[in-house]
């Protein structure tokens, strides 16, 4: 028993050396807490830091992996901004994440007051089951929905038809597949970004909505003037997070076209998938990491405009 | 802990920066028996290396199917800039040239004997992987040879001739095909070919005597009449309405083959295989037909021995004798791919070969004569860049109606655009 008392309590102060000034103590006890956060700075510093500072050093040059590596400055983003594929892949990019954030976030938004609601009937239900697309595998979700948006024996265009509409040829067409694409990443996130305003929703005193109730507010009234005010906060966050998000749409683009390009004339190609394509399709490492420096920049100013707009916000409160 | 972490990410970090550092290893120090062998899915190499051993009980083989051929290449480029190789890889002739200007990754065949058995391969298929000092970095194994692989069923409903000598006769020259082609959606109101752009314009473009390179390997493919002939041929089928619009090997070309919805397709003989697999209960529903306009290739690979290799002598040992002309021939009675080598062609085991998916077809006898008289021409590092760029200009006027007016100065513009020129 007396070992037991001895590890779970302190040992007696005779077993440590005297507390003595911050000079007296030995090295390793001053260097012991370095140690203890070692281990992540070592893991940033080889999986993050390092392939990063090295994809800057690959930009400046013409890498060919099983060839020579010529330094050429900033030639790969000289070409870059006069390359139509970039500009073409930065298009499709804005507009499948315009495509996708607006429906989501407002769907979140209605689903979340629903769900918020007092007397729903199991709640909990719902609740867990909006998230249920999220769980689901990104490349089941892209083969689904290709087969349900497929031109000739798809079920969507089936349904059309019915109606006499002619069919879409949803993954030819430029914005046929960017509508396709973004319903991907709309039914996948919505559930997450739904709960997410749930929790902030709950956090508002139920009295509040109980009170506006009694004084005659309607759910619209209260859905205007309590709901999406408390939430502006988190509003702001998923805006910015779907937007880093949306600027790294990979899976769904690469599924839904035929392989890097997403279609003969790029009509889906995102920016992660031109990033890939120079990289690991046509191995130009260089002009590879050139995107990739661009996407990093946008994504750092991205990240800048978050913490500019959630500070100010803080300091309206 | 405290130790080891910063020395083990240091090695981490030296790890990372050979592993970009290509060309690394001497080689060779292997057993001279065992060997690691890369090689696409779907195409049954399994069978050959299993004959392999069956002979051979001391060599142990770890074949490897990588992926598609452009996987494999892919896989080999970052496994060559890596420094860990493969003993033995297999090659697909459109991705071949990038190698062939980096000949510094491959071991020199003519340093195990290359000289002594090239005289057994077709000359022209020998020489697209001789770099540019003579080196030989590749043995071909098999050529593509081209045909058209039709539905009798589809086609006898529609009024047509069923007989493949009768149906070859329809078509002469690729416009002969197309008009077939509008006959058929006269009658039956359902798309002819599966699409424009690899049933047409790359069977077309694969016929020429000079394609994107001249002989002396300078690019052309702009200023030259023959491709934009077939790119016109290509554009002409695009616009006829004869296609369904299906891209090859995407899933709604897989389910529309088993339905009927097209009744042709373009078959280098690797094709075949495709077809079987894709749409097994159309079995014996279809027969092969001569391709239109002249003599052509399209396909092929090449095994490879990377510089780096453990055991370069057993993966060549096995080339030896697998991609000689008797192993090439008994491949082709085991998977049906056309050998390299012309000696075989007369060969009863080969002329006399008959495909009863095909309706008994002679694959054999009608691959071989669509090599007859075919010109070589240079394939260069960035052919099949170029290729594809006219594909998806095809592609883009037949399935997403683009203007075929401005087709031809698109693909040029993308194309300049591709290859950084």
């Amino acid at each position: 028993m007396t070992t037991v008392t001895a590890t779970l309590t302190p040992a007696p102060s005779a077993a440590l050396p005297p507390p003595a000034s911050p000079r007296g103590r030995g090295l390793a006890e001053r260097l012991s807490p370095y140690a203890y956060i070692a281990p992540f700075f070592v893991l940033f510093g080889v999986f993050g830091l390092f392939p990063l500072l090295f994809t800057f050093y690959v930009a400046l040059f013409d890498w060919n992996p099983i060839g020579d590596q010529v330094f050429i400055g900033t030639d790969n983003f000289t070409r870059m901004f006069a390359d139509p594929r970039f500009w073409n892949a930065a298009g499709n990019t804005v507009s499948i994440w315009a495509l996708s954030t607006v429906p989501q976030l407002l769907l979140a938004l209605v689903l979340a007051h629903v769900l918020n609601h007092a007397r729903l009937r199991f709640a909990l239900f719902f609740r867990m089951s909006v998230l249920v697309p999220y769980i689901t595998s990104v490349a089941a979700t892209a083969v689904v929905f290709a087969q349900l948006f497929d031109r000739d024996y798809g079920l969507l265009n089936w349904l059309l038809g019915l109606v006499g509409i002619e069919p879409v040829d949803f993954v030819q067409s430029t914005w046929g597949s960017h509508v396709l694409i973004a319903t991907m990443v709309t039914w996948r996130w919505f559930g997450y970004t739904t709960l997410l305003y749930l929790a902030s929703l709950q956090s508002v005193p139920r009295s509040v909505f109980e009170a506006a109730a009694i004084d005659g507010a309607g759910p619209w009234q209260r859905f205007r003037h309590i709901t999406v005010p408390s939430l502006r906060p988190v509003i702001i966050f998923t805006v910015v997070t779907s937007t880093i998000g949306g600027l790294q749409i990979f899976t769904e683009p690469l599924l839904t076209g035929s392989g890097l390009t997403c279609g003969a004339v790029r009509q889906c190609q995102t920016l992660t998938l031109f990033l890939y394509e120079q990289g690991f399709g046509q191995f130009e490492f260089g002009y590879g990491s050139a995107i990739g420096v661009a996407l990093f920049v946008m994504v750092v100013a991205i990240a800048a405009i978050n913490f500019v707009l959630s500070t100010r916000i803080k300091a309206d409160r | 802990m405290k130790l080891r972490l910063p020395l083990l990410s240091a090695a981490a970090v030296l790890a990372l920066l050979t592993a970009c550092t290509p060309g690394t290893g001497g080689g060779g120090e292997g057993d001279g028996k065992s060997f690691e062998f890369w090689s696409f899915s779907a195409i049954n190499q399994k069978l050959t290396v299993d004959a392999y051993q069956a002979k051979h009980p001391d060599v142990q083989i770890k074949l490897t199917e990588v992926g598609t051929s452009t996987e494999t290449a892919q896989s080999l480029t970052t496994a060559l800039a890596g420094g860990k190789v493969p003993d033995l890889v297999l090659i697909q002739g459109d991705n071949l040239p990038q190698f062939v200007d980096q000949p510094q990754n491959f071991v020199d065949l003519r340093t195990l004997g290359a000289d002594d058995i090239k005289g057994d391969y077709l000359d022209w298929v020998w020489k697209q992987s001789v770099a540019k000092d003579g080196e030989v970095l590749g043995v071909p194994t098999d050529v593509g040879g081209m045909a058209v692989a039709y539905r009798t069923d589809l086609f006898a409903a529609a009024g047509l001739p069923t007989d493949r000598e009768a149906v070859s006769a329809l078509w002469p020259t690729w416009d002969a095909f197309i008009e077939t082609g509008k006959r058929y959606k006269q009658t039956t109101g359902k798309a002819f070919t599966d699409n424009a752009a690899t049933s047409v314009f790359y069977q077309a473009v694969n016929q020429v005597s000079e394609k994107y390179y001249s002989a002396d390997r300078k690019l052309v493919y702009s200023t030259n009449p023959q491709v934009k002939a077939a790119f016109d041929l290509g554009i002409k089928a695009a616009t006829s309405g004869i296609t369904a619009g299906q891209s090859s090997f995407e899933s709604a070309w897989s389910a529309g083959m088993g339905q009927g919805a097209y009744a042709a397709v373009s078959a280098p003989s690797w094709m075949l295989n495709s077809i079987r697999s894709t749409a097994p209960d159309t079995k014996g529903k279809w027969d092969i037909a001569k391709i239109p306009g002249a003599a052509g290739n399209w396909g092929g690979s090449y095994l490879a021995i990377p510089k780096a290799a453990k055991n370069p002598q057993a993966a060549w040992n096995y080339i030896k004798e697998m991609q000689s002309p008797e192993g090439q021939l008994e491949h082709f009675t085991r998977v049906g791919a056309l050998p390299s080598t012309p000696s075989v062609y007369q060969d009863a085991k080969l002329t006399d070969g008959k495909d009863p998916f095909f309706s008994d077809a002679p694959t054999g006898k009608i691959y071989t004569d669509s090599l007859l008289g075919l010109k070589p021409f240079y394939i260069g590092p960035d052919s099949a860049a170029i290729g594809q760029e006219f594909l998806d200009a095809i592609t883009n006027v037949e399935q997403a109606g683009g203007d075929p007016a401005t087709a031809w100065d698109d693909a040029v513009r993308n194309i300049k655009t591709a290859i950084g020129e």
